[in-house]
């Protein structure tokens, strides 16, 4: 079962619409919280005027950090914002969250919420990449060798720009309390990760506190973090004794909820006359939003990728009055990635060399940094496959050398990794007496498929058919499983499925020769294909417990974390795209794509090419399209889905997709890696190689617009 | 979103009627309902338009007429329209997204709005939605903004693109108010920004615009709209082109050319067209009638490109038109 094309068992309800997602909860007497935001980007607010709010019809209350709900700082670092929402007057940056008004409906919130006025103390915001600022600080990241040594040497810069997850669904949570007891609806990579902040920041024990968080539209790495709006609902319902919803508007999600930094990557290499590499050194720059914490460490996926005696890598911090910068899809490889794919191709025209024999000629066999082997690495079967398949041989040598009527036809490939690893999670099955199982951990599906990997894996363990297997995810009372996110959902709660399908049969087996109704009563017997057998005598499980008078068996089942330090793991893939830029107006389209994935085991065929397919049209957004532009007022000022391109359909060509199912055996008995954000590295880079071969015009700023190809 | 009170009108004269100072008509509002949730437009009420009988597409008198209620997606696909004046479906086809098309009326997209991003944010300074407050895009991020028939105080597109395919067919706009009804060419309705970029039109207050009126031109039934855009689909258009051109034994007799998505308003390339007439139509003719295009261009930092863009843009279209036949 497992590797075959399997339906996502969800489907049909998401589909039909009939999927809870967080903001359609429904509970009797819920009022509505709309947040009232900075219309600045730096200073200090000196008051605010809510009477005109308070008055207004359905208003219950209108929190300020001049009147606010308490919360307690946060603690645990999460990708997201670095302070609670309402406790102090500092403004950090334009769109933060300084009033949260709470009414009868959503229409009365949010009419109110526009009547309420700030004042501020206002200072010029820091908004210039990497230019002048405050306090930017460079940190080593590490060093391999020494010298740099060679006889040619390349060097260029490459940036991005700022970028938004652009989940569909917006940020939303609801919250209701009985008693002392909080239950939360909300958008979530982890309903751990929810149940945590909320634990500290209420002052709540995490017990008593319920986090429901089932279906989620879409994250990114964008609801990884919690944004104001989570505890801010979860405070007020407190206050007020009333269950509250609170939905970020798109402008707001784009202010508050996360971004990818803009970087910037200075890379010096130095190679022999044949090829190899030498010496790399990748300065990195990122940006850091003052909402929050986290930056991008931009340049250390050269650390991993290509061999070579001497590494350095370095990152520096900028910091700008923006929100927090966070995770999204490969945080640091999707950036870090165009530039030395980009760079390699530079290279290989300068040597004169095919841009898959350089790859191939600097192959990492041992991670280039640690010089550790490798837990599993196909990636030249990537390159060779990819390039028979997709007709490398015939490329052109020469850039601009191919047209079709007024295009301009090149192809380009590049490098995909992603690391890998594997947590501890644990899982719970149980055998139903109308002979389904159900299978639950925290897990989050994001839209990913992770519900179908429980039903596959536990069906396959169990030896049923998927449709009798109730997956049951996103529950923070189930099971601690993995989060979704670093790829590494599949990889960790697969092997805890397992195990905990396992367990169960054990438990099954129990019941069945100790319990005396049980046809099987002080026999011998065995588990197969979702019966007990003894002798001649076969019953399925359903129909065990149905005799037995028992309302089921269950187990738990964890999976260890891998602690393994003599090897690296990484997932790896080679893209190759044709694109087509027209010879009079400039407009780059992607035509024709190849991707061929190294990942471990495939559990869902149907699902995984979905995922690399999702990752490359994310890519494609990411190499021609999207950009999030700040202006001096440090506003985000195409904040709105008409202005911040994504991909449209007419923009995506087929996307084929290969996986070589090459188990990997060291990281799990499951051997599956991830493959969530392994998609989208590299795409840039094979993009503006296919541009260049095409037009002869080496674009280094994403995103490649037409503007840079005139 | 401000409260609004909200009337239906089924006649003109009970619409006409009903509107006053902080009215604003509802047609698809595609346009209205967005802004309104902005804030960006208050209109304290709001008067339905869809049942008035401005409706119906046909050829009268040497005309095609198109009623403005009439939806952008039924004049795109009406088979008078794509025989007569393809390059009037071409554009609408090239519009917004066929969920918004199906909605959204002429008469509404000729009045729509532009999409600068300053424009729509409440918290931004802007002389179009506040006059007086001044233009944040001049000195801001203006990737999108206009290089043509722009002033100191405004420099917005006007983002309708089949009004550019009117603007080039000389087509006319009959108005409607209590006094009776005036017809103006589409291309003087529009008003450059200048000091009153608040003022984008000759349109009264409580008048209507009842139908478009677009003249027979034969030869134009050879006729293109080439739209150039970063994304290949549901975009604003970074420039456009409406071309119309008339052929005979390789030499130009005839064209028509306007632009959208770099003016002030749906612009007219006159001065193109006269250099056209009489030339060879060739891509080296068409080039260097494409220079003068750009007289008077302003351009900002971001939007540099434009100029460039739109003389290419030309010449493509103008590939196009030519080889139609
Ligand atoms: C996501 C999106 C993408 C879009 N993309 C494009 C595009 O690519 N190209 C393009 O050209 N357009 C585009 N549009 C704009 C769209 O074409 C207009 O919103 C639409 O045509 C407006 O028509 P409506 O009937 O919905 O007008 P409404 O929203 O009902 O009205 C718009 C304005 O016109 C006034 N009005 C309406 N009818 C009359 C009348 N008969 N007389 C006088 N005043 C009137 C209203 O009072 C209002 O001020 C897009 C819109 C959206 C939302
Ligand atoms: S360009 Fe015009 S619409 Fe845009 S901000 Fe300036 S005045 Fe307003």
């Amino acid at each position: 079962m497992i590797g075959r094309p399997v339906d996502r068992v969800d489907g049909r309800i998401k589909v039909t619409g009939a999927a809870p997602y967080a903001a359609d909860t429904k509970i009797p007497g819920v009022t509505c919280g709309y947040l009232v935001t900075s219309t600045i980007g730096r200073g200090r607010l000196t008051g605010m005027d809510t009477a005109a709010a308070l008055a207004s019809p359905g208003v219950l209350a209108v929190y300020t950090p001049f009147n606010p709900l308490k919360l307690f700082a946060y603690v645990q670092e999460q990708n997201d914002e670095r302070f609670p929402p309402l406790q102090d007057t500092e403004i950090r940056f334009f769109g933060q969250a300084i009033g949260f008004v709470v009414a009868e409906t959503w229409e009365q919130a949010r009419d109110a919420a526009g009547l309420v006025t700030a004042t501020y103390d206002q200072q010029p915001p820091v908004t210039e990449f990497p230019g002048r600022t405050l306090q930017a600080f460079e940190e080593v990241e590490e060093v391999v060798g020494t010298q740099t040594v060679g006889d040619i040497t390349f060097t260029a810069s490459y940036t991005t720009p700022f970028q938004h997850h652009c989940a569909m669904e917006p940020h939303a949570t609801v919250a209701t309390w009985n008693g002392d007891h909080l239950t939360v609806y909300t958008v979530s990579q982890g309903a751990l990760l929810v149940q945590r902040r909320l634990s500290e920041t209420l002052g709540v024990d995490a017990a008593k506190i319920h986090v429901l968080s089932p279906h989620v539209g879409g994250g990114f790495g964008g609801k990884w973090g919690n944004w104001a709006q989570v505890p801010l609902a979860c405070a007020a319902s407190r206050a007020l004794g009333r269950p509250v919803k609170a939905v970020l508007t798109r402008e707001q999600v784009f202010a508050m909820a996360g971004h990818r930094p803009r970087t910037k990557q200075t890379l010096a290499m130095t190679c022999t006359e044949d090829g190899k590499l030498t010496s790399i050194v990748n300065d990195g720059v990122t940006s850091r939003g003052l909402g929050g914490n986290w930056s991008e460490s931009v340049a250390n996926w050269t650390l991993t990728t290509y061999a070579s005696p001497n590494l350095r890598v370095t990152k520096t911090v900028v910091p700008l009055n923006l929100g927090a910068a966070t995770v999204m899809r490969a945080p640091g490889e999707a950036n870090g990635s165009f530039a030395l794919e980009s760079a390699m191709d530079e290279l290989a025209a300068q040597l004169g060399v095919d841009p898959v024999e350089l790859r191939l000629r600097n192959y990492a066999t041992l991670v280039p940094n640690t010089g550790k082997p490798w837990s599993g690495k196909h990636l030249d079967e990537c390159y060779r496959l990819g390039a028979e398949e997709f007709g490398w041989s015939k490329r052109p040598k020469q850039v601009r050398a191919t047209a079709d009527g007024d295009w301009l036809v090149g192809t380009g490939m590049a490098t995909a990794t992603y690391g890998a690893s594997r947590g501890q999670a644990s899982i719970k099955v149980r055998l139903h007496p109308d002979g389904t199982a159900s299978v639950s951990g925290t897990a989050a599906d994001l839209g990913t498929g992770q519900y179908t990997v429980f039903a596959i894996l536990a069906a396959d363990e169990l030896g049923i058919p998927v449709t009798r297997v109730r997956p049951d995810l996103g529950d923070s009372t189930s099971p601690a499983a993995a989060n979704a996110g670093g790829s590494n959902s599949t990889c960790t709660n697969g092997p805890a499925v397992q195990v905990a399908a396992k367990a169960v049969q054990t438990e099954l087996i129990t019941l069945a020769t100790t319990n005396p109704r049980s046809p099987f009563y002080g026999k011998e017997v065995s588990y197969r294909d979702g019966s007990v057998s003894s002798g001649g005598l076969t019953m399925s499980f359903g129909t065990l417990l149905t005799t037995c008078d028992v309302g089921g068996v269950e187990a738990v089942g964890t999976s260890p974390r891998l602690v393994d330090p003599e090897h690296g793991f990484r997932s790896f893939g080679a893209h190759f795209c044709e694109v087509r830029v027209h010879r009079l107006t400039g407009e780059p389209r992607v035509t024709r794509w190849l991707s061929v994935c190294d990942a471990g085991t495939i559990v869902n065929a149907k699902a995984a090419r979905s995922q690399i397919q999702g990752a490359v049209v994310m890519g494609i957004g990411q190499a021609l399209l999207e950009a999030t532009e700040v202006d001096v007022s440090a506003r985000f000022t195409n904040a709105n889905l008409a202005s911040y391109l994504v991909p449209v359909h007419a923009d995506i060509p087929r996307i084929d997709v290969r996986f070589l199912d090459h188990s990997d055996p060291v990281i799990s008995g499951l051997g599956a890696k991830g493959i969530g954000e392994l998609g989208i590295v590299g795409v840039a880079g094979a993009i503006a190689n296919a541009v260049h071969h095409a037009t002869g015009v080496r674009v280094r700023d994403l995103p490649i617009t037409l503007d840079k190809l005139l | 979103m401000h409260a609004f009170d909200y009337a239906a009108a089924s006649t003109v004269r009970g619409a006409l009627d009903l509107a006053g100072p902080g009215s604003a008509f509802l047609a698809g509002g595609t346009t209205l309902v967005d802004l309104m949730k902005l804030d960006v437009l208050t209109p304290d009420r709001v008067i339905d338009v869809n049942a008035l009988p401005l409706k119906g597409i046909r050829l009268h008198d040497g005309a095609l007429r198109i009623g403005a209620l009439e939806r952008m997606s039924d004049v795109a696909a009406h088979p008078v329209v794509r025989s007569v004046h393809p390059v009037i479906s071409k554009a609408l086809l090239l519009s917004a997204s066929g969920q918004v098309r199906n909605m959204a009326s002429i008469g509404g997209n000729l009045m729509q709005r532009t999409r600068c991003d300053y424009f729509r944010d409440v918290t931004s300074a802007c002389n179009k939605r506040r006059p007086g407050s001044g233009c944040p895009a001049l000195t801001g991020v203006n990737r999108n903004h206009a290089v043509l028939g722009t002033s100191d105080s405004c420099v917005a597109t006007h983002a309708s693109d089949v009004a550019v395919a009117f603007v080039a067919l000389d087509a006319q706009v009959v108005l409607r108010s209590k006094d009776g009804d005036r017809v103006a060419p589409l291309e003087e309705f529009y008003r450059l920004p200048g000091s009153t970029p608040d003022r984008e039109n000759v349109l009264g207050p409580g008048e209507l615009i009842a139908e478009v009126v677009v003249p027979v031109l034969p030869w134009a039934r050879h006729s293109t709209y080439l739209k150039i855009r970063d994304r290949q689909s549901y975009e604003f258009a970074l420039t456009s082109v409406a071309a119309a051109v008339d052929v005979k034994r390789g030499v130009v007799q005839d064209v028509r050319l306007a632009a959208g998505g770099v003016a002030a308003k749906p612009w007219r390339l006159r001065a193109v067209e006269e250099a056209l007439k009489g030339g060879v139509a060739i891509e080296r003719t068409f080039a260097e009638a494409a220079e003068s295009a750009v007289d008077g261009a302003r351009p900002l930092a971001h939007n540099a490109f434009k100029t460039a863009l739109l003389k290419r843009t030309i010449v493509r279209a103008l590939l196009d038109a030519a080889g139609a036949r």
